[in-house]
């Protein structure tokens, strides 16, 4: 395993213990967060698995559920357990934990956390130290709270599809990964540290409820239309192009792929007309600004697309950002994943994995020079640190072990 | 409940500008944090600039999304132009733990607010710095705009129809998600500081905390070496189905419809009145349903056309199914989850008209955040300069007066 650091430093959230008790994407990566920066974290599967083991993808495509690659990359760092806590004896186990932990992260349905008697007051009364972080996609109250959803639902109940992506009178689009599910989890992770950090300031722990669809639907939606729609009645919808107010300002083709073609401020568009060759159409006056360029956008778009369908992404990012004009490649996963840059920033680490053999990686999200962080050890089989936690932190003896693994307790 | 807010004591010197700077101090700020935002008369973000504006009279105190995003940071007014304004914020910056910025590398530097001076100012500093793609690699010098910040990361790659091109999101995902991600990273160094004594200067390329947003995608190349592209909204892994919007009756009118397990499945059939097309049993499995998405969305969308959004996925809710109307921007207010939630609040702004803004999007039990209007420029100069740094009276009318502090 290489980490890209040779010196072992402090990891900046080393003495916290933190329970995963989610499944899928939001609360794992939340609780992953914690675990790229130190913290201790333990996650507790049902007996079945979190559902993510369940999900793709698969090396070959052939399901295997401790060769998830959904799973591999939200538990990393996260040593795992199993615990039925529908059972009796597992439910005690779980109270155990909670009491020795700082922290729970989970993502079940508010009903579900009730019908287990794991609600916050229950567990409060354990420990009331305890922040309890629970995203789901409607949030513990209001008339959606008892509704089932997934990422797509909550997606789209925030407004930004309708309001930011697709055309006009078809569909609207979100981004083609659980983009919701991420915005939750890091909203979570963020409030929910400063809920820990705060703890002796504010008296003890709290619940920390967040909705993914509220989160988004406030910080990425309200925070440019909810002004004037209570106002001035005022109600924008997608228009399929990346800038409608200027122009050029969208996503267009190119001889191996697309651009990201921006071109606003006055120097911006005359390091793209330079980089173009200086054709005699963009003299025109009705080129002159991004506003009047906008109101002959699509005469713009056709103009250019020879040129463009001449030249590679790359080549055209490389010449324009030289000239000053802030096109990007779009760029595929592929060329993301082998991106000079990322290399030299050591983004990528190399994870030994059980199963699933070296794994290359995403590294930190973020860089702490003096207590650096991202994945280091692989995630968890299912219920692969039983004996070291349930014997190790809970002190049971190897027989009890044996005993409630044969209730179906774990 | 106390009144007491979990950063109380934090002060936080944010030179960030335009949206994901002042996210992070907002983010912050929402927390209890001191948030003392640096902008100057002598250039005004543009976006406060940007309409609509309070009951439409121009101005850089009256636009209502500046306020949205920027509710939570305060405001001192100093122009770094002049060296006596950049000594009065190094002197703040000695009162501070932390400093936000989101500037291009090398900038801070040029501004004589490099770490290593902010360590002279102050020990334990801890710098937050938000470059596209990172303080250095052959990239860091990228030109992006928020909106196609995403490129460089695969993620634009993933979003359109199901085989088509990329169609663009057109404003700027990222910005929020790294404003309160940087959150995120600031906490960590807090509590790094607070076991060690130490500060540091995070790295927070956005580019790479974007990269997490692809995680999913880039497992797949990672495992097999495919790069992915447009789904529209079918599942992201392909692990369930039917996973699509769907049309309604009236115009623009979708419904989010998602099955996880078989049992979901069980109840939308049934839901749909059992056609013959949906009790085919190959259907009753994740697989069979994932090899037949086409149809099935095909059909599900034919049935959907006719029906009310809203009361249809009351309907499909009440049998267990995962579905939910499709908000437009119109809808947001008057929803009745986030009116319930106080996701939307109207406050009164000091200049004495009413804004409507977002409050606490996240609903703390013990603390609920305080949330008030968006900063009036200089709002907290007298704070700044008479309480925390103390100068006499007539000093601070004279830095007034000779546009230092402007």
């Amino acid at each position: 395993m290489s980490s890209g650091t040779t010196t072992i430093r402090p990891a900046a959230l080393a003495g916290l213990r933190v329970i995963d008790f989610g499944q899928g994407v939001s609360a794992p990566h939340c609780a992953r967060l914690f675990a790229d920066y130190g913290a201790d974290v333990i996650k507790v599967e049902p007996p079945a698995g979190d559902a993510a083991r369940a999900s793709g993808p698969y090396p070959d495509d052939v399901p295997d559920r401790e060769r998830s690659g959904l799973f591999f990359f939200h538990n990393t760092n996260k040593r795992g357990v199993t615990c039925n806590v529908e059972h009796p004896e597992g439910r005690r186990l779980f109270l155990e934990l909670i009491g020795k932990a700082d922290v729970l992260v989970e993502n079940n349905l508010p009903a579900r956390m009730r019908q287990w008697q794991l609600d916050y007051p229950t567990l409060a009364a354990l420990n009331p130290r305890l922040v309890m972080i629970s995203i789901t996609p409607f949030g513990q109250t209001g008339p959606y709270s008892g509704w089932n959803g997934y990422d797509l639902n909550a997606y789209h109940l925030s407004g930004a599809s309708a309001r930011y992506c697709g055309r006009p009178r078809e569909m609207p689009l979100e981004h083609g990964t659980f983009s919701a599910d991420y915005f939750g989890s890091v909203t979570a992770a963020a409030w929910g540290l400063a809920a820990v950090f705060g703890r002796d300031a504010v008296g003890g722990g709290q619940q920390v409820d967040v909705s993914c669809a509220e989160a988004i639907a406030a910080a990425f939606v309200g925070g440019q239309n909810i002004g004037g729609l209570a106002q001035d009645g005022r109600s924008d919808s997608r228009t399929g192009v990346g800038m409608p107010l200027g122009a050029p300002a969208t996503i267009l083709p190119c001889k191996d792929g697309h651009v990201w073609m921006l071109a606003l401020e006055p120097g911006q568009w005359k390091g793209l007309c330079k980089v173009m060759g200086d054709p005699e159409w963009a003299r025109l006056d009705m080129f002159d600004d991004m506003y009047t360029r906008a109101q002959n956008a699509d005469l713009i778009y056709e103009l250019m697309r020879d040129w463009l369908m001449a030249h590679g992404k790359m080549e055209i990012m490389e010449m324009c950002q030289a000239a000053g004009c802030p096109v990007t490649a779009v760029f595929t996963v592929e060329e993301a994943a082998r991106h000079p840059h990322l290399q030299a920033r050591g983004h990528f680490v190399d994870i030994d994995h059980p199963a699933l053999g070296r794994v290359r990686s995403l590294g930190a999200p973020f860089k702490l020079p003096a207590s650096p962080g991202g994945p280091h050890s692989p995630a968890p089989l299912l219920g692969q640190h039983n004996q070291d936690i349930y014997g190790g932190l809970l002190g049971l003896p190897a027989a009890e072990i044996t005993r409630l693994q044969a209730l179906g307790a774990l | 409940m106390t009144n007491t807010l979990p950063l109380q004591g934090i002060r936080i010197i944010n030179f960030g500008w335009v949206w994901a700077g002042p996210v992070v101090g907002q983010t912050l700020g929402f927390l209890g944090a001191e948030v003392l935002k640096i902008e100057s008369r002598a250039r005004i973000d543009m976006t406060r600039n940007l309409p609509p504006f309070a009951e439409g009279v121009p101005g850089p105190d009256r636009s209502l999304s500046n306020h949205a995003c920027w509710a939570g940071n305060g405001s001192v007014m100093v122009d770094l132009k002049h060296a006596e304004g950049r000594e009065l914020v190094m002197k703040l910056i000695a009162e501070s733990d932390v400093v936000i910025e989101n500037f291009g590398p090398g900038v801070m530097e040029r501004l004589g607010f490099g770490y290593e001076a902010l360590r002279a100012a102050r020990p334990d500093i801890i710098l937050f710095s938000m470059p596209a793609a990172g303080l250095y690699g052959p990239l860091d010098h990228v030109r992006t705009y928020g909106l196609s910040l995403t490129s460089l990361t695969g993620l634009d790659s993933l979003v359109g129809y199901e085989g088509g091109p990329p169609i663009p999101v057109e404003n700027a995902y990222s910005d929020p998600f790294a404003g309160i991600f940087g959150g995120f990273a600031i906490l960590a160094a807090l509590h790094h500081r607070r076991s060690s004594g130490q500060g540091q200067h995070i790295d927070f390329s956005q580019q790479e905390a974007v990269m997490q947003m692809v995680g999913p995608a880039y497992m797949d190349y990672a495992l097999n070496g495919r790069s992915g592209g447009p789904r529209g909204n079918r599942h992201p892994t392909g692990a369930a189905a039917p996973h699509g919007v769907f049309p309604c009756a009236g115009d623009d009118r979708w419904i989010a419809i998602a099955v996880g397990s078989d049992a979901e499945w069980a109840a939308l059939a049934e839901a749909m009145g059992s056609p013959a097309w949906a009790c085919e049993p190959a259907l009753a499995s994740v697989a069979g349903r994932v090899q037949a998405i086409d149809r099935i969305h095909a059909e599900i969308a034919a049935w959907t056309r006719g029906h009310d959004d809203r009361s249809l996925a009351t309907r499909l809710q009440a049998a267990g199914v995962a579905a939910t109307p499709v908000l437009a921007v119109a809808d947001l207010l008057d929803d009745p989850h986030y009116r319930a939630r106080g996701t939307f609040i109207e406050v009164r702004h000091p200049l004495g008209f009413d804004e409507t803004l977002y409050g606490g999007y996240v609903k703390m039990s013990r603390t609920p955040a305080v949330v008030r209007p968006g900063p009036v420029m200089g709002q907290d100069n007298d704070r700044a300069f008479l309480d925390i740094l103390k100068l006499p009276a007539e000093e601070y009318q004279r830095l007034k007066e000779s546009q230092v502090i402007y």
